[in-house]
């Protein structure tokens, strides 16, 4: 690679469904008391973006959209090493979908400014539709690459492995262009001392961090609001229903050695037919 | 009354339209399952099930789409088209769409790596709804009375219900968006019923154009490779052991391995948080973001059971769950249940599956007994 590469790093901050903090009494999830986190799918695009920036050189640009507090990701990824982030936070874009998200990273993106690459999560644990990604694709006309698990860059080209049911491909793909990366990618790396470092710097002085940190709203990066938020989306969630228990009757065994356990569990169920001969 | 929203008189516009999905002269099985699915709603909405496929020297595959219930299938057969690739496949689509005289009403696709690579580009093309891995899909009405976005007001007798597992809840979201049509959604492979084939049904075949530029040719697919790993496949084997994070450390499956190895077809599953733990691969995570299995037996090893693991394995014929903690979900639809350390438990599974390998290989009968 001649020039030095700018790799877009989209990330988002999520509710901790592993933490107990937060669920309500019938396990569903309080948003305003749930621990928040990055999203994990976010950790592999991250180090991808990472990993880009070592071998090649160039500048990673993490970008966020959310509320005030979701600045903590990206307070996160500049630990890791990435150089700058974008905050896109406003009110009017609560309730987007994915394709009123994806219209306002693709505003944000456009703001950012030039990239070569741009690398997502596969999917967030929160909303699990993988869409955003692609469809910021499609509002940037680029080719994408979803479902990467290992990559590299070859004269201007991305060679990349990606996962499908039961294999897998290896593509070769122009640049610019986004790649969603697969959890089977290498895990983030730890935070690097300079990075964190640096955040703590930041964070003593609020004036370079909005300069590392740019929290941006839908004037600034000239979106319509009518194309974000509730307004913007083309679906609803028009009902939630509880799911109702499947099946109920499991047979319990318990309080006796584990011998007697498996033999009362075996004289309940016919598994004859399943075990080799 | 002057307060009522205005009544849209919306008799369905467009028909249901699948699109397949083919592998190396096959049609893949979540294609004929959305066929089934796709059948029952345009019977219900009394419009056309159509239906597209993609693909290079494509033979007798239309015809066979239409033997599991389409009635037009519009086939795309080129060179360009052999393997799988976004923008190719994304402007045969695109102009599909643009040439049919009414959009689909719905637009059904696979949540596989393919469909969730395609329909979210289609969907932002043509400024749609799409819902992810639905688990079930309707036609019905629906009353739309937030006044937040005026032009949305109205009565809409014939929507598609999107139904999916919601994050991290034990809910079904109901979702849909009646405004635009194609009404799109991907459904997980494994889900829906597909129809019996009928080599006698009869139905339309329209081969359309296939019009590339050198945009839609950034990507090349260099090599596909089918891997045959050691395992089966998950979505193949009779017998599942899958681990969770009461395992305490990806040593854990070690056992789990033996434990699988009792029985002729296995694989090791997983849950996710194990997965994103690192302690094994993402292809063996059942689940919402993983695969949908109908294993003859799910054995769960400290498995919670949250309502993501479940949607994935319900359908197992007998599942047995072992779990220290008495208050595990997985209790709630798990049809045995063993409270107790997996360290203790599971050896003796082995052991006891093993006594019943070597009754059965001296030909004796059945020793176990029946529900």
């Amino acid at each position: 690679m001649v020039k030095s590469l700018n790799i877009f790093v989209l990330v988002k901050q999520v509710p901790d469904q592993g933490s107990k903090a937060g669920l309500n009494p019938d396990g569903t999830i309080d948003r305003a008391k749930a621990k928040r986190m990055l999203n994990p799918f976010d950790r592999y695009a991250l180090q991808a973006a990472l990993h880009t920036k070592k071998q090649y050189g160039g500048k990673v640009t993490a970008i966020s959209m959310g509320p005030p507090p979701a600045i903590e990701v990206l307070l996160e990824t500049i630990e890791h090493g990435a150089d700058r982030g974008f905050l896109l936070s406003d009110r009017r874009l609560a309730a987007s979908d994915t394709l009123a998200t994806a219209y306002a990273l693709y505003k944000t993106v456009l703001y950012a400014g030039q990239f070569d690459l741009i690398f997502c999560g596969l999917q967030t644990t929160d909303g699990d539709t993988a869409q955003v990604g692609p469809q910021l694709a499609e509002r940037l006309q680029l080719p994408q690459v979803t479902y990467c698990e290992d990559f590299s860059l070859e004269n201007d080209k991305i060679l990349a492995k990606r996962i499908i049911e039961g294999g897998y491909q290896k593509v070769v793909s122009s640049l610019p262009g986004l790649i969603t990366v697969a959890n089977s990618y290498h895990p983030l790396e730890y935070k690097s001392f300079k990075g964190a470092w640096r955040v703590q710097q930041l964070q003593r002085n609020p004036e370079n961090l909005q300069k590392i940190i740019q929290t941006i709203d839908l004037d600034i990066i000239g979106a319509d609001p009518d194309r974000c938020g509730l307004k913007g989306s083309p679906t609803i969630v028009a009902a939630t229903e509880k799911v109702g228990d499947l099946g109920g009757n499991c047979h319990m065994h318990e309080g006796k050695s584990p011998y007697d356990l498996v033999q009362e569990v075996l004289a309940c169920t016919n598994l004859q037919e399943l075990v080799s001969n | 009354m002057e307060n009522d929203p205005p009544i849209v008189q919306f008799c369905p516009k467009g028909n249901v339209l699948v699109v397949a999905e083919q592998s190396l002269g096959q049609i893949q099985p979540v294609t004929l399952e959305l066929l089934g699915a796709g059948r029952i709603l345009a019977d219900k909405m009394g419009k056309d099930l159509h239906c597209v496929i993609m693909g290079y020297d494509l033979g007798d595959l239309p015809n066979q789409l239409i033997h599991y219930g389409a009635d037009v299938v519009y086939v795309a057969d080129d060179e360009a088209l052999q393997y799988y690739r976004t923008l190719p496949y994304r402007r045969v689509l695109v102009d599909l769409l643009d040439s049919l005289q009414e959009p689909p009403h719905t637009m059904l696709l696979g949540s596989s790596t393919t469909g969730r690579d395609l329909a979210p580009r289609i969907a932002a093309h043509f400024e749609t709804g799409l819902t992810a891995d639905c688990t079930e899909l309707d036609i019905g009405p629906y009353e739309h009375k937030s006044k937040v976005d005026p032009t949305k007001l109205g009565l809409y007798p014939n929507c598609l219900y999107a139904i999916r597992p919601s994050f991290g809840e034990s809910l079904k979201a109901r979702i849909l968006g009646p405004w635009k049509n194609p009404q799109m959604a991907t459904t997980r492979p494994g889900v829906m019923i597909p129809l019996k084939i009928d080599t006698s049904r009869q139905g339309q075949i329209h081969n359309i154009p296939v019009k590339l530029n050198s945009e839609d040719l950034r990507l090349i697919v260099a090599e596909t490779v089918k891997e045959v790993s050691s395992g089966l496949k998950l979505t193949e084997a009779e017998v599942i052991v899958s681990g969770g994070y009461g395992l305490g450390s990806k040593e854990g499956f070690e056992l789990l391995e033996q434990l699988a190895n009792c029985f002729n077809s296995n694989a090791i599953g997983a849950s996710r948080k194990v997965v994103d733990l690192g302690w094994i691969p993402y292809q063996h995570q059942v689940g919402q973001t993983g695969k949908t299995v109908r294993p003859k037996l799910y054995i769960a090893c400290g498995i919670s059971g949250a309502i993501q693991h479940r949607v994935g394995m319900s359908k197992s014929n007998i599942i047995i769950a072992i779990n220290k903690d008495m208050d595990a979900p997985i209790f709630k639809f798990a049809h045995q249940g063993i409270i107790g350390d997996i360290y203790q438990i599971v050896p003796e599974l082995i052991t006891q599956f093993k006594a019943l390998q070597n009754k059965s290989a001296l030909g004796g009968k059945s020793v176990v007994g029946s529900r």
